[in-house]
Formats: structure tokens, sequence, C-alpha cells
């Protein structure tokens, strides 16, 4: 296929806001791909690599500008298409706004190494790997020079589109989801065989090829590869009541504040991609020496590493970073900030994929390739207690780490997928400050003390409660509290007490809900007493509208 | 197998010559001397090199291709001083360059020739003017464009019989003109073209001042600039495709 003939085709894609229209769209171009299906598959993404690979074209917005910049001459300076970028908002608009077909190849007069034809997508693909591959002094030049070889082969079509694919700015509103899709309807194989294929291989051009060739029964043939990273299972935020209401019981894990690793291990060598799928492996020798002396068949292990100081105790996220950039020195960077791994999952061992086996069934496998005094495996609980689960959290978070992990043990492992299925539970990070507008009095020798208080924010007209906290208060705040309040006591029902609002409570809770048991409309979900805010007046409480702001975002 | 002893003048200026254009180059080792052919990576700029034998101290080959690194074999040759002679002897079985010079000794991995840029044709153009110039006026005439445009017109007007060159800034122009008196000689026919001043820069570097240059040029043709160095026994054709105007 001509480059100009994509151009065109990803132009009428970019036009077409219909999802369906999209697809459709997608869908044509991969039936009429022919050889180019793979190349194809990944320039409608923005891609010129499969995104296993860490390689890039590495090709800065700068060097691109000047490329254009000499293909546009005469008198073009980079300055110049930056501020024509400044003025139209995007690259490919800029390439697009100038006439770049001016310099000709020596191709044109019958010399030079290339045809004389028009730029086809197979010879663009080729020139843009020679230019990933350019490297050493002068590698920039040189870059420049291939790109600026393009854009003067390029119709101001064209242009546009290779700009936007150098920079990684595609755009069209093609996504994954888009050209799963389409593969699917293209060569006629079930959606699911499409998803499952790139979720094992992350590569959509060879799943649109095999998805040609091969159909479904070929499909379900692409396996994991050692070597070949995937996209990791990625967790939402969630809580613990409401992971016990959908599964009974929750999987419980530290969640260690560290970095994503997956280890690829073939039985002699192990390598190790962050969760950009960028290999680590030089940087984190020591957590190569770990796999490599504890396994003894192949394996891809997903997990975090940590740093930590001298005494073994968890140093913040940033140190791991520090390492994980480390490309010279790595010895004495390993000095300063020791790495640890915590391997939390198994999606292959010895042969055999796991990403459809449970959790439960995948963690018995981790466990069983580590010797069992080993640290490594990050211990899993299951239960189905949420005052066990809060324990552990608490011993989480005691520990140094982040908070835990709260997975479905039934639930396969889905690469890429910001599913339900992982939930993570941190402290609470936003806060509520709420008026105190009622109280309860408490139980038998309690009972002159209170201990349940009752919750609000401002409203235009006054108060509206948002719930009741009793927890997280000790019995010596309470007694302290109960003397603060008594003056404030309006009028007393029973247990039941109005109070003047005069006191505001800066309170955390898991979440905000949706409730018809308070005035607000809203509910806090599990409020905890945090402190006493002494230095804020009922007035200057949180209002309603921030509740339903917090609520819209959760 | 490959045994050669050159000065080091004479091997830096055939490796300038090429390096001005690319980074990697495949050199052909023929029984009678070197050939040397490569595109720029916009294939826009090319340059074709002879070395011959004679202008080796001693050349023995039984024929072959290799790929260097420029750019570091020019750091190898830039250690000898004028005049000192610089010893190649390539080892086929660790596809290996032994280079000695003056009790230096360097080992230069090779680069596979397949992996760098396909050699291009150097086709038979129909160039309506010749000339030949002096490179110290090449020289003169891009330093000139170059102060107010990165690009260049050059031209032969023939009924008035002189070289021309034109440069025009954003705001301000160069012209030039050389009569044949000024040139070494001249055949004239209508000719202009405009061209990149990046690339002629380039090669206007490896050009000696002294060189006496022919120059074909056409009507929106491709420049073709010949001239010889090592005394005679080297010769290099530059080939520089032109920009057309839009308007």
């Amino acid at each position: 296929m001509e480059f100009a003939a994509f151009a065109d085709r990803a132009e009428a894609i970019e036009a077409e806001s219909a999802d369906t229209a999209i697809t459709e769209a997608v869908t044509d171009l991969f039936t009429d791909a022919g050889p180019d299906l793979s190349t194809l598959a990944r320039f409608v993404q923005g891609r010129v690599f499969p995104a296993y690979e860490s390689r890039t074209l590495d090709i800065g917005p700068r060097l691109c500008y000047e490329a254009i910049a000499r293909a546009a001459g005469q008198n073009v300076s980079a300055d110049d298409v930056e501020q024509r970028l400044a003025d139209m908002g995007e690259i490919g608009a800029v390439a697009a706004s100038y006439d770049l077909g001016g310099q000709q190849g020596l191709a044109a007069f019958g010399a030079g190494g290339g045809g004389n034809d028009a730029l086809t997508v197979a010879e663009l693909d080729a020139e843009l790997r020679e230019l990933a591959a350019v490297d050493g002094s002068g590698s920039q030049g040189t870059k420049v020079d291939i790109l600026f070889g393009l854009f003067s082969r390029c119709s101001s079509t064209e242009a546009g589109y290779l700009a936007r694919l150098v920079l990684s700015e595609m755009r069209i509103g093609v996504g994954e989801g888009t050209v799963r899709d389409a593969v699917a309807a293209a060569f006629d194989v079930p959606v699911e065989a499409v998803e499952r294929a790139v979720q094992v291989s992350n590569d959509y051009g060879m799943v649109a090829e095999v998805a040609r060739d091969e159909g479904e029964s070929g499909l379900a043939t692409v396996t994991l590869e050692i070597g070949r990273p995937v996209q990791a299972m990625l967790a939402q935020a969630g809580t613990v009541a409401g992971a016990l209401e959908d599964w009974d019981r929750a999987a419980v894990e530290w969640k260690y504040d560290g970095a994503r690793v997956q280890v690829h291990f073939d039985g002699e060598d192990a390598r190790l991609f962050s969760r950009n799928m960028e290999e680590v492996t030089d940087p984190l020798p020591e957590v190569v020496d770990t796999v490599e002396s504890a396994l003894d068949a192949p394996a891809i292990l997903d997990g975090e590493v940590v740093a930590v100081d001298t005494d073994g105790d968890p140093l913040p996220f940033q140190e791991v970073l520090r390492r994980f950039r480390r490309k010279h020195d790595v010895a004495a960077a390993r000095e300063d900030v020791a790495v640890r791994l915590h391997a939390f999952d198994c999606l292959h061992a010895a042969g055999e994929d796991l990403l459809d086996a449970s959790l439960e069934t995948r963690h018995d496998r981790l466990e069983s390739l580590f010797p069992a005094d080993s640290d490594v495996v990050s211990q899993m609980w299951l239960s189905g207690d949420s005052e066990e689960i809060e324990d552990l959290e608490a011993e989480a978070l005691a520990a140094g780490q982040e908070g835990i992990m709260l997975k479905d043990p039934t639930a396969a492992y889905s690469p890429g997928k910001r599913g339900k299925h992982w939930r993570k539970r941190k402290p609470d990070v936003e806060t509520l400050d709420c008026a105190v507008t009622g109280a309860e009095w408490g139980e038998g020798r309690r009972a002159n003390v209170l201990g349940s208080f009752e919750l609000s924010v401002r409203t235009d007209d006054g108060y509206a409660t948002v719930g009741n906290v009793a927890t997280g208060i000790t019995e010596e705040e309470l007694d302290d509290l109960t003397e603060r309040f008594e003056p404030h006591i309006r009028s007393e029902d029973g247990r039941d007490v109005v109070l003047d609002p005069a006191v505001v409570f800066e309170v955390g809770y898991e979440e905000i809900q949706a409730s018809q048991s308070y005035a607000s409309g809203y509910a806090l979900r599990f409020p905890r007493f945090l402190s006493v805010r002494e230095d804020r007046t009922p007035d200057d409480a949180d209002s309603l509208e921030r509740v339903e702001r917090l609520a819209e975002s959760q | 197998m490959f045994n050669a002893i050159v000065s080091a003048d004479t091997l830096q200026a055939t490796l300038d010559s090429v390096s001005v254009l690319v980074d990697e180059c495949k050199i052909h080792l023929e029984e009678d001397g070197l050939e040397i052919r490569a595109v720029d990576p916009a294939n826009v700029g090319m340059v074709d090199l002879r070395l011959d034998a004679a202008a080796f101290e001693s050349y023995e080959t039984d024929g072959g291709l290799i790929g260097v690194n420029l750019s570091r074999l020019e750091d190898i040759a830039g250690m000898a001083d004028a005049g000192q002679l610089v010893h190649l002897d390539l080892d086929e079985e660790t596809r290996k360059l032994h280079i000695s010079i003056d009790g230096l000794e360097y080992t230069l991995a090779l680069i596979d020739p397949d992996s760098i840029r396909q050699e291009p044709d150097l086709p038979d153009l129909d160039l309506s003017a010749n000339i030949v110039i002096e490179g110290k006026d090449i020289d003169r005439s891009v330093t000139a464009a170059d102060m107010v445009s990165d690009h260049i017109a050059l031209g032969v007007d023939a009924t008035e019989e002189l070289f021309y060159v034109d440069a025009e800034g954003d705001t301000d122009d160069v012209h030039l003109e050389l009569t044949r008196d000024d040139l070494i000689d001249l055949t004239p026919g209508d000719a202009h073209s405009l061209f990149s001043l990046d690339y002629l820069k380039n090669m206007n570097k490896a050009i000696p001042k002294d060189a006496e240059v022919e120059m074909e040029l056409g009507e929106e043709f491709p420049v073709k600039m010949h001239f010889s160095f090592a005394e005679g026994q080297g010769r290099v054709t530059y080939m520089l495709a032109p920009r057309i105007q839009s308007e």
C-alpha cells in the first residue's frame, strides 16, 4: 500500500466521530492491507514497533521540527516550525501546512538507492526501523537526514500523518479496542479470541496476521513467550466492605510502595521489564541473582521491587526509580540503595501458561517455585472477616508499606485490565471537615459520655448530615470531647443529643455514597475520627458542594 | 586479503570526502584500487570515489568488500602526523582491520556490509552546462550564500557566458558572477538549479581549495562535481539533487 493511501484513510477515520464507523473504516483498511497488515495495525495506533518492544525511534520533537524545516525550505528554521506549532496546536497540521515536496531525491534522476516511485508503507516502515537503529556519534544528524528525506517525499496529507507517527501522536480516534474489533470483523474471528491473543503477545501486528492467515484456531495457539513482556494486570481503588460483598472471601496482600516488574526466566537467564515494558534487567542485578538462583524452570512472574535501607526497612518509591534509571555504575548505586523483589503472581511456569488459572492456583504455583525459606514470595491471606483484614492493613502500614491489595481469589490474570478483580486499599487521602451537629450518649458504664457524633456539611441555608462517627476516638478523647460539647447541647431526647454547631472534626472515610439516610443525600462510608480542627469554625466546615464533587471523582 | 600502506594525508582526504555525506560506508577492494560509493540517508547527495593502487606506498588485495564506521576510522587516521604512513591489514577471519601508525596498533571492528544503506547508481545525465572552477571559488560562493540563506542557486548564462550564484534570504540577497576569465573553462548552456546549502557546505569542506573542479549543471537538475586528489590518483564525483521551486 502506498503511504498516500494510508494517509487518506487515516484522514477519513479521523473525520469520523461514530465508533462503529471508525471500526468499519479500520476493518476495511485491514481487509485491504495485504502484506502491510502488521505494519498498518501498528501505524493506526501511532506505533512503529510492537508494544512489548523497548525499541523506539528516539526522535525528540525538536529533531522532528528540524526535519520538517529542512524539507519546508527555503529559509524555514526549526524555530519557525515551533512557532507555527504554538499557533496551530498540532504537529500534523503544522507539517501539512508546509509545501514539503521541493527537495528532490536523487532517485527522481535515476540515481540513489531507492526507487523513484511513491513512498510505500513498507518502505516507510523500513526507513523508520533504520532510523531507530542509528546510534553512536552523529546519530541525531543522521536521524534528521532520514526524516528530512521522508518528509521531502510526502504530500501535505502524508506529511501530517508522518509527523504524528514519528512523535507517537497519531490520535485518529483508533484505540486498542478499535483495532481488536476491526481485526475480528476483517477476518471473521471472535473478538474474545483476538483479545486473548493480544493479551498474551502484546503484538497487534502479529495477531492481525495470525487472525487473517490461520483464523480462530491459529489465534488459540498464540501463547506467552519468555522474554516478551505482557501488560500488567491493574487494580482499581476499592474497599474492604465492597470486596467482601462481591466475593465472600478476599485474597489480601500487602501493597508494596515500589515499582512493578515482570520477571522472565528462560531456565538460565532472567530478564526484567518495567510496567512500561522497558527492560530493566541491567539496573537490578540483585533481583536477577535472586531469580536465577531460586528458579530452575522457565517462568514469568509479576511482582514489585522495593528499595530497602541497610536494616531492610522500605524506602520511598523514588529510591526504586533511581535504581531503575541507573544505567551506569550500577554497583555503586546498589550499595546506596538495595532493592528486593516481592513476587505476587505467576503467569507461566515450566511450559504452562497460567493466565486462565485462578489467583489461588497461581499463587500456589508461585510458592512452589521458591524454596520454603525464601522471602521472595509475597504472603497472601484469604479472609472473609473485615476486622482481620483491617488488622492486616494496619500491619502493612506499620511495616512502612502503602496499604493492602484485595483480590478475587477465583479470578484469572487479565493483562492490561484495570478491573474490579484487583482492588487497592490505601489510607484515605481526602478527608472532610465536618461540623458536629449531634451526638449520642454511651451505654452502660459510658452512659454519661458522648460516644457517637453526627457529622454535617454546610449548605446554603444551614447544615446537612452526612453520617455518624464513633470509631477512631480513644476513651480519653471521648471524655475530653464530652466536656467540650456539653455547653453546646441544645436538646436531648433519650440518648440522642442535638448540638449547636461549634466544633469541626476532620474525618476520614472509605468512600462517599448516595444515601437517603442523611439530609445531604450522601453518606460517608466507614467514617473515622482523625482530629478536632481547632483552626476551623463550623462556618468554614466543608460544603455539600465539595461532598458532591468528591463523590463524583471517586 | 588486503594489505596496504598509505600516507595519512591521502587516507584522511579519502575518508573526509565520503564522511561529509555518510557515517558508514562500504569499501570495494579491487586489484587496481579502492572504490567507495555512498548516498546520504535522505537520498539527496551522493559520492563516488576512486583511489588508485598507485596512490598507495604498497597495495595488495585479491578483492573483497568491507564495511567501515567512517568517524572511527577518521579518528584513527587523525592520530598520524602529516606524511606519516598508515598500515592497513585485514584479518579475514575475525573481520577486523588492523591499523598501525608508527608503533600505534588499532584493531577496528568492521561492519557487516549488508547492514549499510544500499549503494546508489550513478546515472549519466545530459547536463547542458559545464564549467571548470577552482575549489577556492566554490568555497567563496558557498560562504557568501550561507550568510543570507540555507539554499543556493547555481546557474550558467549561455549568452553572457558566465557562471552565477544566487542566494535569497528573508531580507538580504547575495549574487556572485564569474566570467569565462575567472573560470578555468566554460562550456556554455543555459542552466539554473537550486540546492540545499547543508549539503553543498559539507561537500565544499572536502574539496581542496586548489583543486580544479569540473561542475556540470542543468535546468532544475542535479549538479555533478568532479575533482582529483592525491596527485591525480584519487578521483571524487559528488552529485546533489536540486530543490524544485514551486512558484
